[in-house]
């Protein structure tokens, strides 16, 4: 097999070894969840609970009108004890529904639906109703993802993992290949695709063969092949994959259905398996637990809302407190660092590391000497240096020119620059200035 | 809540191992075989010299930059590559004072003045030396036979010094005691020449400047467009291509000099063009100037142009070419008529 990868981009050390072997731990026994109620890219939710109400485990709890939402589901059987904002991943406080276990085992999921028979709009329906978003990090609606308005000739399944520590996705590429492999299909039968390509980065090649023995007993017949990519960090980005995989690029400003692709995230392809076969919402996901200052690493599947705090208090994920440095809420390169672990799961969540303060060492800024390591690092080919320049000079026009909305904020630039220059974080920032910047400009204009 | 003193931070929470100051090491560990050989050649007078100049740079930068306040920044070694690359173009026989004044204006003048590392348009050392070179212009051309002191009765011209004053290479081959021109060829390689301290041994600074493209420090495309280019337009010109490479400091100005990280373009085209007129400057000044050598002032005149060159930037991913204005403007014209 040719393995193949895209232009630009980094190594950093994968420090996967530590949880890659371990079989991944279901914890289901979570005393109280606290599941935020928007968890998806899109149109804000309302609650459909109230305080002292009592749920079942897979009941819907929040919903909204409207294209881009997803409803939100209990994720145990229990009692709503508050509703109240709480400090979600993004490090930004959101309404939140803590729902408090019972110990009954009431159960409330859909009705089981064969998704290789039913219409388009049905299943559509279905992966809506199961509250299913993008689990790689977005949380871009899946619904919305699978009706695309232009024709779609490839579904990739996105097995690169490429951020440092996580191996939740390998796992269960190992474990569950039949139901990746499932995935893949109904995926491929809902947006009409007649290719579907399972792309997997070279580090987890052992998972290779699983998998084509799956798509010969599990694919139903569809054309799935499994392709290996050379390791590199950002892979996983939706655009460098399908450069990667297809050689075309994603037109600036465009989305994959462009180039005639979907690109859909390991665990969203099980989570929508399980929604059909057992008409599961999604309650319940799949993230790695690492770093250097995590005594206990592993991968678990939990309850959406479960507590990382809940985790260490019951003695489930074992941390060195003396040794803490920093805590992310995905992997090294694009998670976010969080104040404090009493901060729940989401259905976006693909990891939680505990970081050492010698990993998570912080560096002041130095400056640009030039080098150009960004420059060939940078997988949008957007020349951050130059980027850099013209944020700090203020000149917006040419920092436009350059690409500035072009970014995908991987962080590769900040990741390789010697002087420890803050690009990505400049990027991200000048981004949204620049967005209402254009806001305002178009305001003017109409008036 | 446990977790106290977490470092909140924007992504990302991981970095590479290079630094500015693991990279300003490598310049120093690269430079280190020309600049013993070179010792070697001179004796003691080239090792005070390279002393003079990097103590002299550190000095100057630590002290200015208290001066004006700014924070320290010797630590980021780029001071001691500056007077070590000074030291190295000088010709072993430069006065003390004369070579700490020319540190001086390098790190004062050349690059503080502009903002410090990074910031400055011209290359520091290069800068010294051309200032040298104006103001005390018998001392900066004054060469010494190798390995016989630094004395009077040693004073010789370079090869290329004798090439511009109309000698051929069969003479010059006769005046450094190499036979015919291969062993020319073959001495000039391996640096027994009169010249500046470390740009004589082609073998060491190429040693150097592969250890750099090894280690990732610089890029191939500036060393072998300058290396390229200088054969191209020497023989262009009627020179003989390979005595341009191996004489003069071509190569030690394409491996360390043109690649200066601050004074050169950073994009591939334009590292090209960069590169490419250097050597076509380097040709046009030894063959029409009025110096024997051109080495510095071609990379001093394309530093300018560096930031217009940064323009020739790549294209980027999924670019779209923007809509030609041209069409909106067809129909208005037919509507004219």
């Amino acid at each position: 097999m040719a393995v193949k990868s895209f232009r630009g981009g980094a190594h950093p050390p994968e420090r996967k070894d530590r949880t890659s072997g371990l079989p991944i731990e279901y914890l289901r026994g979570a005393k109280s969840v606290v599941i935020p109620v928007n968890q998806h890219f899109g149109a804000p939710l309302q609650p459909l609970v109230k305080v002292g109400d009592q749920v079942k485990r897979g009941q819907k709890i929040a919903d909204a009108d409207g294209r881009m939402t997803v409803p939100v589901h209990a994720s145990v059987a229990g009692v709503v004890k508050k509703i109240e904002p709480r400090t979600q991943s993004n490090n930004v406080d959101g309404p939140c529904i803590v729902v408090e276990a019972d110990g009954s085992d009431g159960v409330d999921f859909l009705a089981p639906l064969d998704g290789f028979a039913c219409t388009k709009d049905e299943a559509l329906a279905r992966i809506r109703e199961a509250g299913i978003v993008g689990m790689g990090g977005a949380g871009f609606p899946a619904h919305v993802k699978l009706a695309p308005s232009k024709p779609i000739a490839l579904v990739i399944a996105n097995g690169a993992e490429c951020e440092p520590y996580l191996t939740i996705d390998e796992r269960v590429m190992i474990e569950r290949p039949g139901d990746l492999v499932e995935g893949v299909a109904l995926t491929m039968k809902i947006v009409g695709a007649p290719k579907g390509v399972i792309a997997v980065e070279e580090n987890k090649a052992h998972a290779v063969a699983g998998l084509e023995k799956a798509v010969a007993e599990k694919g139903r017949g569809f054309d799935i092949e499994v392709q290996l990519l050379k390791t590199k960090y950002p892979q996983g980005g939706e655009k460098m994959l399908i450069s990667a995989v297809t050689g075309k690029e994603v037109p600036s400003g465009g989305l994959p259905m462009d180039v005639g692709c979907v690109v859909q995230n390991i665990g969203t392809l099980v989570a929508m398996v399980e929604a059909f076969r057992e008409g599961k919402p999604l309650i319940e996901r799949g993230l790695t637990i690492s770093g250097a200052a995590c005594a206990s690493p592993k991968n678990v599947v939990v309850p959406i809302g479960t507590l990382v705090s809940d985790l260490v208090a019951e003695g489930k994920v074992e941390v060195t407190e003396a040794e803490l440095g920093r805590v992310i809420f995905g992997g090294p390169m694009m998670g976010t660092a969080v104040p404090h672990y009493a901060i729940p799961v989401q259905k976006n969540t693909s990891g939680v590391l505990l970081v050492s303060k010698k990993e998570a060492e912080h560096y002041v800024e130095h400056s640009c000497i030039r080098c150009g390591r960004c420059m060939r690092a940078c997988s949008c080919r957007l020349s951050p240096a130059l980027l850099n320049q013209a944020l700090v000079a203020g000149d917006w026009e040419d920092a436009e020119k350059i690409g500035l909305l072009d970014c995908v904020e991987c962080g590769t630039c900040s990741y390789v620059c010697p002087a420890r220059i803050q690009l990505v974080q400049r990027f991200r920032v000048g981004k949204q200035l620049l967005r209402a910047k254009k806001q305002k400009e178009a305001q003017n204009a109409c008036k | 809540m446990p977790a106290n003193n977490l470092l909140l931070s924007s992504s990302p929470h991981a970095f590479a191992p290079a630094t500015t100051r693991k990279i300003m090491l490598a310049v120093i560990i690269a430079l280190l075989p020309a600049t013993g050989y070179g010792i070697y050649l001179y004796g003691l007078p080239a090792l005070i010299l390279v002393i003079a100049t990097v103590a002299a740079s550190v000095a100057s930068e630590l002290l200015f930059r208290a001066a004006i306040k700014a924070p320290r920044s010797v630590g980021d070694l780029s001071a001691i590559v500056t007077g070590l690359l000074l030291a190295l173009i000088l010709p072993p026989s430069t006065p003390i004072w004369m070579a700490v004044l020319g540190a001086v204006f390098s790190i004062v003048v050349a690059k503080e003045f502009f903002g410090g590392l990074g910031a400055n348009p011209f290359n520091p050392a290069l800068i010294g030396r051309a200032f040298l070179l104006m103001s005390f212009p018998a001392a900066i051309t004054t060469w010494h036979k190798p390995l016989q002191g630094i004395v009077d009765a040693a004073t010789t011209a370079t090869p290329l010094n004798l090439v511009k004053q109309g000698a051929s290479l069969a003479d010059v081959a006769a005046q450094v005691g190499a036979g015919d021109v291969g062993g020319l060829y073959w001495q000039l390689f391996l640096g027994n020449r009169s010249g500046s301290i470390g740009e004589s041994s082609i073998l060491l600074v190429s040693i150097g400047g592969l250890f750099l493209l090894g280690l990732g420090v610089i890029q191939w495309i500036v060393p072998v467009a300058v290396l390229g280019t200088t054969a191209l337009f020497s023989w262009a010109l009627g020179m003989d291509p390979l005595f341009s490479l191996l004489s003069g400091g071509v190569v030690f100005g394409a491996f360390f000099m043109a690649t200066d990280y601050s004074t050169s373009p950073l994009t591939p085209l334009g590292k090209a063009i960069y590169g490419a007129g250097i050597g076509l400057l380097i040709a046009l000044i030894r063959k029409l100037g009025g110096f024997p050598e051109g080495v510095t002032y071609a990379i001093l005149v394309m530093n300018m142009l560096s930031p217009f060159l940064d323009k020739l930037r790549v294209k980027k991913y999924g670019y779209v070419a923007p809509k030609k204005p041209a069409k909106t403007a067809a129909p208005a014209k037919e509507a004219a008529k």
